[in-house]
């Protein structure tokens, strides 16, 4: 499973650290360090609910293990 | 008036249609610029880095201890009482405070601050919230002279040192920062609080849920801001537009009802109902976009604590028969009063 992240469309919410401090850095500014990793096993649920914690929809997940990438297509 | 989650989602990133230039509704004659809350791209970054550098979340969590000490000299006020009026003495108080003194503006000032405020955000009045907004502003340009004199460790000093765009910030741009965070920080956190105290007054079971499992405070704190999202920004519009099957024409003025987003059954299942087990919490009560509320991180922070405080001090509170809760509408709603009952044995 793999995490990508379109990352200068962040504004700081910081919902995905808030859910998932491992998984999700962020810089000084309070904005995602990161444009993607790939997904340590065991830790998928963790970095799918950071996905989907961000209110801008800019964190992607791809190969879900659960069948069901987010978001979803529209 | 845009009520539903998509179409506030569509809405607040295409600014280049809904302009935040102007917001107030009813529209008020004097409506002066305070960055970047009324900007537009490609000004709105420009003017916001600043601002998101000095409230973000590791440097809010600096202030931590100062908030928690607050809290806890507040709450333990009032804790042999038995009762109390949780806005005006608790709500009211700790983020206002907080916030003055992250600003350096005046402490001996809070109640006076606090009067401007409510007529600026609760008045239907155009020409009391207008006066509101010129008093406000006077008081703002006395400080940052004075910072200009002598810089103290605060935030009106720090932004006095900032560059904008890489050269130094502007007299008016200080007026204009200034205006924004002294408003923006007074009346939102306090309602939050309230709202969130509200509903715990009348749901015990919630509150021992909470005492049994502090940890359960963060989610709990989500769902309430869902739940009680209270702010609704204003609009207009930049060019004739045509968007959710209406037609949007240039300078029509526009209401972001964010409370009915939160609470749009497409989005949320059974929206009216609190439920700290929901899935799905992601809530735009601090909006979304680029105008994300940049005090949000703080926000977050003293809701916590106060929760957290409230919630290990007071034993198991209720509404208060005798003091019903007082509230007003507006571009923030809120609360004037909250009167609550507990056992002081």
């Amino acid at each position: 499973m793999k995490i990508i992240i379109d990352r200068q469309a962040c504004v700081g919410h910081a919902r995905c650290q808030a859910v998932a401090p491992d998984l999700y850095p962020l810089d000084d500014n309070g904005y995602i360090d990161t444009d993607g990793f790939t997904v340590p096993e065991g830790e998928e649920p963790s970095a799918r609910r950071g996905a989907r914690a961000c209110p801008e929809r800019i964190i992607r997940t791809v190969n879900d293990p659960s069948g069901k990438d987010w978001p979803p297509k529209a | 008036m845009l009520a539903g989650h998509p179409e506030l989602f569509e809405a607040v990133r295409t600014p280049e249609v809904f302009s935040s230039e102007k917001q107030g509704l009813p529209p008020t004659s004097y409506e002066p610029k305070q960055v970047p809350i009324n900007s537009d791209p490609p000004e709105h970054e420009i003017y916001r880095l600043p601002l998101s550098k000095a409230f973000s979340p590791k440097a809010m969590l600096a202030l931590q201890d100062d908030i928690r000490q607050l809290a806890v000299e507040l709450i333990e006020k009032v804790r042999q009482e038995g009762r109390c009026d949780f806005a005006t003495e608790i709500a009211e108080p700790l983020p206002v405070s907080i916030f003055m003194k992250l600003m350096g503006l005046p402490l001996e000032m809070l109640g006076e601050y606090r009067v401007w405020v409510n007529e600026l955000l609760a008045s239907g009045v155009p020409e009391v919230r207008g006066e509101a907004l010129r008093k406000i502003g006077l008081g703002m340009s006395s400080i940052i002279k004075a910072r200009m004199d002598q810089r103290r460790d605060d935030l009106i000093s720090r932004l006095l040192d900032t560059e904008i765009d890489g050269r130094a910030v502007t007299f008016e741009e200080m007026q204009s920062y200034c205006l924004l965070l002294f408003i923006a920080g007074l009346d939102t956190v306090m309602n939050g609080m309230c709202f969130g105290i509200r509903h715990l007054a009348k749901d015990k079971a919630l509150q021992a849920k909470l005492r049994a499992d502090p940890a359960l405070i963060p989610e709990a704190m989500e769902e309430l801001l869902r739940r009680y999202t209270f702010t609704m920004p204003g609009r207009i519009v930049a060019r004739d537009h045509e968007a959710f099957g209406v037609q949007f024409k240039k300078n029509d003025r526009v209401l972001l009802m964010l409370p009915a987003g939160d609470l749009d059954p497409r989005e949320f299942e059974n929206p009216l109902v609190f439920d700290l087990d929901r899935e799905n919490k992601v809530h735009i009560a601090f909006n979304s976009g680029p105008h994300r509320c940049v005090g949000s991180h703080l926000a977050r922070l003293e809701l916590k604590i106060l929760y957290q405080e409230m919630l290990s001090r007071i034993p198991t509170f209720s509404l208060d028969p005798e003091r019903p809760a007082q509230t007003h509408g507006g571009h923030v709603i809120g609360f004037d009063s909250l009167g609550l009952v507990w056992d002081r044995s």
